[in-house]
């Protein structure tokens, strides 16, 4: 079924979609599993809807945003990184990518110090994927620690 | 129901302000006279701030807008003059902004930022709101542009090409790279339903409330590239700074606000045509969808208009990026992305040891997006595929070397610059015996013979596809078929993408029966299949295809009022240059139920593409149909509009 993965609004379903308590907006979280079956989805997608999504401008606000919408400053790197972890660990390893240049980018790290980054990310990928099922929390924690034992990115591992 | 509630609480909130104090009640009446002298209410803006549409029937307006708290006045849904004055009364209510509730001014920010540009508000007697929130919500969005998205169709899924759109807003800090960062704005039906048929009854009866939504863009682009696996075209819009504010002031005020959602008109990119026609008035977009709004067809309309398009980006699916890596891949870096990626073969062995690294970097990249793909379809190569695809990018960081694989080429025609969707056809031909000329039209989508650029190879999808026949002798003129809908999936198969081939179709054709009449007769065919590119199953080439198919017929003018039949079908699609596709195929039946008979069919159809919207058409078959035998040929000339 074409929807069901990304239809659970956090409203609905807070413990089971993000165990990390990592906030959402109730956008819906997105659980990375398998869907099947073609007649649900020619259903679902001849009809262009998308089942269970948030209005905006009318909930109150869940952790990490404001009731309009938008992500919350201080949410905004462990809500990019819970949204993107498989993306984040996939340019790590090659050691860039879209993703990463969008963490650094929010991490504040300035375009001369990317290369570094880039480097720093790719040499420390099982600290900071210490496992499949990490929780963004120890992501982000690994993150710092790994830019504290950097000389030079040392300088960043207050914003995250 | 929330919405509903609050928007009722909204009501009841306003009834107690709606009456200004004394000297503040003298400047409403003389804005609501300037507003009736200027006319206001009739113009252009108004109607689209409002959506106001023209009555089928009778005259007078009706907005499109559901939700009782978008308009202020009781008959504000028709009625665009009391709604305008109602509106000018709300503007003086002094209620402070809170976290449920907003003034007048700040919900209503357009009409708001409309009035006072052609009433120009005396601050000192129309005091403004400072609408924290909205300019909180604005500044996070810090937008610089607006791209419209047009995600395309899944992998063996030809009714996604019928797709849908979303607005992006670009901010004005981010760049090529950083885009992921921006908000996407989704209008979408609003509902928990997870029952794909009911949700599309629903959906097309209306129930549903739609709704805008806004989000990170990172998380459609996982859905739409990661999960769903379709590609996604982005077109950036040439909107200047004062536009964007008009369109972002609009957003903001339909954020709360629901529309019945239809499908097939009132849908997603229906309304994101009407917010860009708010964003620049004189724009008209969204007439010629009012009926029908395919959203492949509404992003042609946006890139048609003189230098509305700034330009287009391609952000290829994880199993595009995955079919063209593979065929890239040498035989031996392919049969290591098979094994590796289902955990057969360890990133030690000594078959990819031997590998030099550019070939490693290859393989560990593609065999890690392979096992995402897997996982995303329900497909799990192994017991852990989050485990295994750590492990491979863990080898794939100590690895330190590029593989050195060029970009997905971006494809030379985007879905916009295809054939139109609507079709009609002249032809003339010669069937048993007989002369016949031939007319033929649908009003949507694409049909596999169709010109290819800018659709998905081997998708079908066609709605109310007919042809009415003059024949020479006897039959004079006649319906020949009419089918509502008509969707073929070949998708070809290899070791890696294990596709089903399927078809569906309903409609009324021609069956001949025992006396040899031909009654119009109401059938459903349906099939599933396996297809292969030849001579090698990862690139193009010429597509051979087989299904198995079953059938039924129901019409009280063939022997005991029905058949059901089953049979096999085989074919093959070549494109003999880029212009000229040809289609060879044959199908036998066997009609075991009600009416019994053999039939089978065999013919050759090709298409020869004279330019984006003309194509030529030379289709010859040979059928049998109760122990009957004829021959038809058919030449046509097709265009596209």
């Amino acid at each position: 079924m074409k929807k069901v993965l990304i239809a659970i609004t956090l409203s609905a379903l807070p413990a089971v979609a993000f165990a990390d308590n990592i906030g959402s907006c109730g956008w819906g979280a997105k659980l990375f599993d398998g869907q099947k079956g073609v007649a649900p989805q020619v259903l679902a997608v001849t009809t262009n809807g998308t089942f269970g999504n948030q209005t905006f401008g009318i909930s109150s606000g869940t952790s990490g945003c404001t009731q309009d919408g938008m992500v919350t400053s201080t949410w905004k790197t462990s809500m990019f990184i819970d949204g993107n972890k498989e993306r984040l660990a996939r340019d790590m390893a090659i050691g860039g990518g879209e993703t990463l240049d969008s963490l650094a980018y929010l991490m504040g790290i300035r375009e001369e110090h990317r290369a570094q980054f880039n480097r720093a990310a790719q040499q420390n990928l099982t600290r900071i994927f210490p496992s499949e099922n990490v929780a963004t929390e120890q992501v982000v924690v690994a993150l710092k620690d790994v830019l504290y034992s950097d000389r030079i990115l040392a300088q960043y591992a207050a914003s995250i | 129901m929330a919405n509903l509630l609050r928007a009722l609480l909204f009501l009841v909130c306003l009834s107690g302000l709606t009456t200004p104090p004394a000297q503040a009640s003298d400047y409403l009446d003389e804005l609501t006279a300037r507003s009736r002298e200027l006319r206001l209410h009739e113009r252009r803006e108004w109607r689209r701030l409002l959506h106001y549409i023209s009555n089928l029937a009778r005259p007078g307006v009706h907005s499109l807008a559901d939700a009782p708290g978008f308009f202020l006045a009781r008959d504000g849904k028709t009625n665009p003059q009391a709604e305008l004055e109602a509106t000018l009364a709300s503007f003086f209510s002094n209620a402070e902004e809170t976290d449920d509730r907003q003034n007048p001014q700040c919900q209503f920010i357009a009409r708001y930022a409309w009035l006072d540009r052609e009433l120009a508000f005396d601050p000192a007697r129309l005091p403004p709101q400072p609408c924290k929130r909205f300019h909180a919500w604005r500044e996070a969005l810090n937008p610089q542009g607006v791209t419209l998205v047009f995600p395309a169709a899944h992998l063996n899924n030809p009714s996604s090409m019928y797709g849908h759109t979303l607005l992006r807003v670009d901010a004005r800090d981010q760049d090529e790279r950083t885009r992921l960062l921006a908000y996407a704005v989704n209008y979408t039906a609003s509902t928990s339903e997870t029952n794909g048929i009911t949700f599309a009854i629903n959906g097309l009866i209306g129930t549903y409330p739609g709704t805008f939504s806004i989000m990170p863009y990172y998380l459609k682009v996982r859905e739409y590239n990661d999960l769903e696996n379709r590609d996604i075209w982005e077109y950036e819009l040439n909107l200047n700074p004062k536009e964007i504010d008009w369109l972002l002031m609009h957003i903001w005020e339909l954020g709360p606000v629901w529309f019945d959602y239809y499908f097939f008109d009132e849908n997603c990119s229906y309304y994101l045509l009407e917010v860009l026609e708010v964003a620049r008035p004189d724009l008209d977009l969204s007439s010629p969808f009012r009926w029908w709004a395919i959203p492949s067809d509404t992003v042609r309309a946006v890139v048609e208009q003189q230098g509305l398009l700034k330009r287009a980006v391609y952000r290829p699916s994880n199993a595009t990026l995955i079919l063209h890596r593979l065929g890239l891949m040498s035989a031996s870096e392919l049969a290591l992305v098979n094994s590796m990626s289902r955990g057969r073969v360890s990133t030690e062995a000594p078959s990819f040891a031997a590998l030099p690294p550019a070939g490693r970097a290859r393989v560990l990249e593609v065999s890690h997006d392979y096992v995402n793909y897997l996982r995303a379809t329900g497909r799990s190569p192994v017991g852990e595929p989050a485990a295994l695809a750590r492990e491979l990018m863990l080898a794939r960081s100590r690895l330190g070397a590029e593989s050195g694989d060029p970009p997905v080429p971006v494809p030379e025609v985007r879905p916009d610059q295809g054939h139109g969707t609507a079709r009609i056809a002249i032809g003339a031909g010669h069937r048993d015996g007989t002369d016949f000329v031939e007319l033929r039209a649908r009003p949507s989508y694409h049909e596999l013979m169709d010109p290819e650029s800018g659709y998905v190879r081997g998708a079908q999808i066609e709605f109310f596809d007919f042809a009415l026949r003059h024949y020479g002798s006897g039959e004079g003129l006649r319906l020949e078929e009419f089918k509502p809908v008509d969707i073929v999936s070949i998708s070809p198969r290899n070791d890696f993408f294990k596709t089903l081939s399927w078809k569906i179709d309903a409609g009324w054709a021609r069956r001949r029966i025992e006396s040899g009449a031909e009654p119009l007769v109401f059938e459903v065919n349906g099939g599933a299949g396996l297809a292969r590119n030849v001579p090698d199953a990862l690139h193009g080439g010429p597509l051979i295809y087989a299904f198995l198919e079953a059938t039924a017929r129901v019409d009280e003018r063939i022997g005991r009022g029905f058949a059901l039949g089953a049979g096999p079908s085989v074919g093959m699609i070549a494109d003999l240059t880029p212009r000229w596709r040809a289609d060879v195929h044959a199908r036998g039946q066997r009609f075991f139920a009600g009416d019994t008979d053999n039939a089978w069919a065999t013919g050759l159809r090709q298409r020869y593409t004279l330019n984006t919207n003309n194509a030529l058409r030379l289709d010859v078959s040979r059928e049998r149909q109760e122990k009957q035998s004829w021959n038809t040929v058919l030449i046509s000339l097709y265009h596209y509009f």
